[in-house]
């Protein structure tokens, strides 16, 4: 079923695929944080106006399509007259996507953090600041780090959109290798293969952290 | 001095604290007995500025309170789930008070010693008993040098020697003018502490009398008699 001389063969276009697609996942990731980690901070303080543009920036992400959401930036960009390679859309459009999914883990981290203790910070001096900083943050990040690691493997798949953009990733490589030799079970298995191998090792390293963390919490 | 005069607190139109001035002498206890929800914790919250007052002043020295003078223990003790122990009292002293870490180390392991928890400084919260973090409660909150302590219900996760134990260390404090307000019903602490009682009912105070009032002349304290005996008084 599988022919193993296409794998030898076509071997440096999917290596080539698996580093852009890990390229995308990774700073696409980094965007989601940034974006996230600032949108959940912010919905979490309720301030009026800002409160309700991030709520729309998530109902919009959350309520299309994430192939129209690539597709939407990379055109829309070039519309607007911006130089973007097809490859940074992507990156953004994906970051942003992840951003709102990651706003929402963020909030649900901050809420999960006992009300006693931000008492506690305010009696012995505080600030606000000091503590969503020293206080909040830290107990967040450990209490969301499986929706997160959900996330990282979801952000991982969802990459393969950029190939609806031309971006040469994982799945397009598989387009490409499957349009010279035919051959759509290997290529699709060997492609599926790569995902499912990635995705289980960032979810062994995201089990491994957690676990990690929860034990030290504990001792 | 810390006055507190005339202060009312409602919320949602029922008044939690309803007209309460209470005097507290440096050196002094005070205990606010009553039942649960006659306000006793309300009070102490409108002391460590977690609530505000809706009428009514707090003045400490003649001056309005400055909240900062203020520690507070609670009852579920609140320490910083993902912080070790000396970090529950270091994070303070270096973030909010100023003082150099190296310093602040200094402080709380003198302190954590004082309370028999040095042992545990490298722990993390959920790792210790009830009576451990009672204790680094109140080493928290003593780091921070205040000059009235509130303490809500400090022995409600207790078994009666720690219950004792925590007299003692109550005692101690109040030997060093450290003014002590505590919010209970649970009359094994009063047994062991020289205090003033302000017996609490539907946000007022009903009765006051000193312990040695008490031990005199029961008779004439006869909410605060009653309550001690598990009755009912209308």
């Amino acid at each position: 079923m599988i022919d193993i001389t296409i794998i030898q063969e076509y071997a440096p276009q999917f290596i080539a695929g698996i580093f852009l697609t890990l390229h995308i996942a990774i700073v696409s990731c980094c965007i989601g944080i940034i974006v996230g980690s600032f949108a959940g901070i912010l919905l979490s303080q309720r301030v009026g106006i800002v409160r309700w543009l991030i709520m729309g920036y998530v109902t919009i992400i959350r309520g299309t399509p994430m192939l129209i959401q690539v597709a939407a930036m990379y055109y829309m960009l070039k519309f607007a007259g911006y130089s973007i390679t097809a490859f940074w859309s992507a990156i953004i459009s994906i970051g942003l996507n992840s951003g709102a999914y990651m706003s929402q883990i963020v909030l649900t981290g901050i809420k999960s953090v006992a009300k006693g203790q931000l008492e506690a910070a305010k009696v012995l001096g505080f600030s606000r600041h000091q503590t969503m900083w020293y206080i909040v943050l830290p107990q967040a990040v450990r209490a969301v780090i499986p929706a997160f690691g959900n996330e990282l493997v979801t952000l991982v798949k969802d990459s393969s959109l950029a190939s609806t953009i031309g971006v040469y990733e994982l799945t397009k490589q598989g387009e490409i290798v499957m349009s010279q030799t035919f051959d759509a079970p290997t290529v699709y298995i060997v492609v599926g293969g790569i995902y499912l191998i990635i995705t289980t090792i960032l979810s062994l390293i995201v089990s491994w952290l957690d676990k990690k963390m929860q034990y030290h919490a504990q001792h | 001095m810390l006055s507190i005069k005339n202060i009312t607190k409602k919320f949602h139109g029922k008044a939690i604290i309803n007209d309460v001035s209470i005097d507290v002498m440096p050196g002094q206890i005070v205990v606010l007995l009553g039942q649960s929800g006659v306000g006793k914790s309300t009070i102490l919250r409108v002391l460590s500025n977690l609530e505000q007052v809706d009428t009514g002043t707090i003045e400490l020295d003649g001056a309005s309170l400055d909240f900062k003078k203020v520690g507070m223990v609670f009852q579920d003790f609140n320490l910083f789930a993902h912080l070790t122990v000396l970090e529950n009292l270091t994070l303070p002293l270096v973030s909010v008070a100023h003082v150099q870490p190296d310093q602040a180390t200094k402080i709380a392991h003198e302190m954590l010693q004082r309370f028999n928890v040095a042992s545990k400084a490298s722990s993390y919260p959920m790792s210790l008993s009830g009576g451990q973090k009672q204790r680094v409660a109140l080493a928290r909150a003593l780091c921070m040098q205040p000059k009235v302590l509130c303490l809500d219900e400090p022995t409600s996760a207790l078994d009666p020697l720690l219950t004792s134990e925590v007299a003692n260390i109550i005692t101690q404090l109040a030997a060093q003018n450290i003014m002590i307000i505590i919010a209970t019903h649970d009359i094994g602490l009063l047994e062991n502490l020289s205090c003033i009682i302000y017996l609490m009912r539907d946000g007022k105070i009903v009765e006051r009398a000193t312990t040695d009032q008490l031990a005199q002349q029961p008779e004439s304290f006869k909410f605060i008699k009653h309550f001690m005996q598990g009755k009912v008084v209308v």
